[in-house]
């Protein structure tokens, strides 16, 4: 198994659902040359669900590592990293699937239905990013404590990131944050 | 009657005193089993993801040394990796191999301190205090290459930082030496006591379907019988040249169970193995430059028009690491994303803690070996009726390996 | 009660704000065998209410600000607070953040500063020697 029989799988599977493939060789200066794939795309969030199902159809028990996401401007960009053939030396490949979420309506699919241990990203996201979870069995927030003010997302790079309650410890003694 | 009708709540931290850092678990727990497991992450929640679209390469370098101080090389090899793949640079190969022996050095003392706390929840102080008094071998041997005995600030981005001269090879290989010769003396105490045997033995379970489902990594995920390393995986850095075998606890005993006892197995096994690479890793190192480049000025002025995304992995000592990054040729990066370990084992805690005793909870919350700052984040409890301390689960922990000690006499 | 409080070894209660780990660790290190702080009768107690020395690590997180409040109101008098490591002294490497309240001076009074990051053992040992000293000058009083 190669990046290219992954995403020939992949392609004929959903066609042109799936945009801008990348794949990525991780560079290696030593003598066997062994070097770690990484598959990028990208996929329509109808199709996300889909395309995670067909994974864990394909490729039994698919590694989530974990989803990141940041903010482009107009919209939220999601990467949900998953890692399959692992145990064979040197072949793991890295699957990373970008969602993007128009800022007006942030709201994707859950995955937990499918891999369990997802649970927690999507807490992450909610939190983070100020995104909406269809169906996730369990919002509330992960790593933010109560007392955090609603409505600041910490890694939005809008109006609703956490640039107003930011503080710089050593630009707050000589007064206030520049 | 309900199961609702006499469970009640306990709450497990934020501040406890057994495993050094903030944590808040909350169980429901129906006479003296757990029914129920939630957890709150939010006490070590310090934003420095955020922070690090404020600084350049090098400054996040070493924010991201401070993510944790026990695997704080894992998370620069981590990020140090990704920003190596967006600019397809690459490490010569002897930075690659000290890469290695600094990481295996870190995996001995964070396995070794990870042992002593277990011999702790267990009530075995005196074990703890010895496993303590081993683990200062390797902090000496972090010291006399690097300079400082926790945080090393061995890596760059590209390379290292500091060589690894031939005078001090001498020093190294004995370190190796002292951690093999140990590992029957510690297998001894640990694997082959009665009490701790009984203690750990079939407790805190996680099957192996748990462990692929909660996404577990590392030797939390390989004592269930996951084969699962990224240093064989990935086979990057010098662990190419060394052929890294993930360490399955049936190598020891023959079987799997998945319980608290594989776990401390595993680790131990790791312990060995680490020394073994260190030690070949040491001879077999190659001549040549130590950096892509050496000056940290040149060197951010190479890395600031880089543009994409990256991925970096790394298998730190309680599993694997991975960092997204992506760049877009600005001083700063743009995003950054820190997956530490505990992040996915947290989630085998509530297969691990239901049915349990309460008084195994001290041990099997530590078998997966948390670490909360890595995590960014903590676990929350409800206050129903009765409210324990960590102190007081710890003294029933205790007390349970006192009264199977009596019996076994 | 203020005299008294004196008539036994020093009893430490660690409280970790949001730390990273590193202090954590040299403060368990400083305990054990090669560093041994026991051997003056110095432990670790699992209660505010037991403790002496306050040793407060890390750059206080928002959630944790109120805790460590509470926990300080717990400890009897006369009481030292020691701040272990750059991070508590003065937020370290964490200076910029939104979720950090720190230093630890801004939420409680500290007598000790350790430096380092994480300050080894011997300086935690230093720290420790230094509150003895500020606990007895308290006694006098």
């Amino acid at each position: 198994m190669n990046a290219e029989s992954v995403l020939k799988g992949f392609r004929k599977e959903f066609g042109s659902k799936i945009k801008d493939i990348t794949i990525q060789k991780v560079p290696n200066s030593l003598k066997k040359k062994l070097f770690a794939e990484r598959i990028w795309f990208s996929v329509g969030r109808k199709h996300l669900h889909s395309a995670v199902e067909y994974l864990c159809r394909t490729y039994p028990d698919p590694h989530f590592a974990v989803c990141s996401g940041y903010d482009t401007g107009k919209e939220i960009e999601l990467l949900y990293h998953f890692t399959v053939n692992y145990g064979v030396r040197a072949g793991e490949i890295t699957i990373t699937m970008r969602v993007m979420l128009p800022k007006n309506d942030l709201q994707t699919d859950t995955i937990t239905d499918l891999i369990p241990g997802a649970i927690i990203s999507e807490r992450e996201m909610q939190e983070m990013l100020g995104i909406k979870v269809k169906d996730i069995p369990d919002s509330r927030r992960l790593f933010l404590d109560d007392t955090f003010p609603r409505g600041v997302f910490p890694w939005r790079k809008d109006e609703t990131g956490p640039d107003k309650i930011a503080r710089n410890v050593h630009a707050a003694r000589k007064g206030g944050m520049k | 009657m309900k199961p609702e009708d006499n469970t009640y709540s306990i709450c497990v931290g934020p501040v406890h005193p057994a495993l050094k850092e903030p944590v808040k678990l909350n169980m429901q727990i129906d006479g003296e089993k757990v029914t129920g497991v939630d957890f709150e992450l939010s006490q070590v929640h310090r934003g420095i993801e955020w922070a690090a679209t404020r600084r350049n390469p090098i400054q996040v370098l070493f924010l991201a040394e401070r993510i944790c101080g026990i695997c704080n090389m894992s998370h620069m090899i981590s990020f140090s990796r990704a920003v190596e793949s967006i600019g397809g640079i690459e490490v010569p190969p002897r930075a690659h191999y000290i890469r290695v022996i600094g990481a295996e050095l870190e995996r001995i003392h964070s396995h070794i301190l990870w042992a002593g706390v277990a011999a702790h929840e267990l009530g075995f102080d005196s074990l703890m205090h010895y496993t303590w008094k081993l683990r200062e071998n390797v902090l000496d041997t972090v010291e006399y290459i690097t300079g400082n005995r926790i945080t090393k600030g061995l890596i760059t981005i590209g390379g290292v930082r500091h060589d690894i001269p031939k005078k001090k090879f001498p020093r190294i290989i004995d370190t190796a030496h002292f951690y093999s010769s140990h590992f029957d003396k510690m297998a001894d105490m640990f694997l082959k006591d009665r009490v701790i045997m009984s203690r750990t033995r079939d407790v805190g379970v996680l099957s192996k379907r748990d462990a692929l489902t909660t996404c577990a990594v590392g030797p939390t995920a390989r004592a269930s019988g996951v084969k699962k390393d990224v240093r064989k995986d990935e086979a990057y850095a010098a662990y190419q040249d060394l052929d890294v075998e993930p360490v399955l606890p049936d190598a020891y005993t023959g079987e799997i169970h998945g319980d608290v006892y594989d776990r401390v197995l595993v680790r131990l096994l790791e312990v060995k193995q680490s020394a073994e690479i260190i030690e070949r890793a040491v001879r077999q190192m190659p001549e040549g430059p130590i950096a892509w480049e050496e000056k940290p000025a040149a060197l951010l002025a190479k890395l600031k028009p880089l543009a994409g995304d990256g991925i970096g992995r790394h298998e730190a000592p309680r599993g694997e690491v991975i960092h997204y990054v992506r760049m877009t040729g600005e001083e700063h990066p743009y995003a950054w994303k820190v997956r530490a370990p505990t992040y996915n084992n947290m989630m085998a805690w509530v297969p691990l803690l239901m049915n349990e005793q309460i008084a195994d909870i001290p041990v099997i919350a530590a078998s997966i070996d948390p670490c909360m700052s890595c995590t960014n984040r903590a676990v929350k409890a409800g206050t129903n009726d009765v409210i324990y301390s960590k102190e007081h689960l710890h003294r029933l922990s205790v007390q349970k390996t006192r009264e199977l000690r009596r019996k076994m006499k | 009660m203020k005299a008294k409080a004196l008539n036994r070894s020093l009893w430490v209660f660690h409280v970790n704000t949001g730390s990273c780990n590193g202090c954590d660790i040299e403060i368990v290190a400083a305990m054990t065998p090669r560093y041994d702080l026991e051997r003056f009768g110095i432990k670790l107690v699992g209660s505010p209410r037991h403790a002496d020395v306050l040793l407060v690590t890390g750059p206080v997180t928002r959630d944790m600000k109120k805790k460590l409040k509470l926990i300080y109101d717990q400890t009897p008098d006369p009481k030292v607070v020691m701040s272990v490591g750059n991070c508590g002294n003065s937020t370290g490497v964490f200076y910029e953040s939104y979720n950090i309240e720190g230093p630890i001076d801004r939420i409680v009074p500290v007598d000790i500063y350790v430096a380092g990051c994480p300050p080894r053992p011997e300086a935690i040992i230093d720290g420790v020697v230094k509150a003895w000293k500020k606990l007895e000058e308290m006694k006098k009083k």
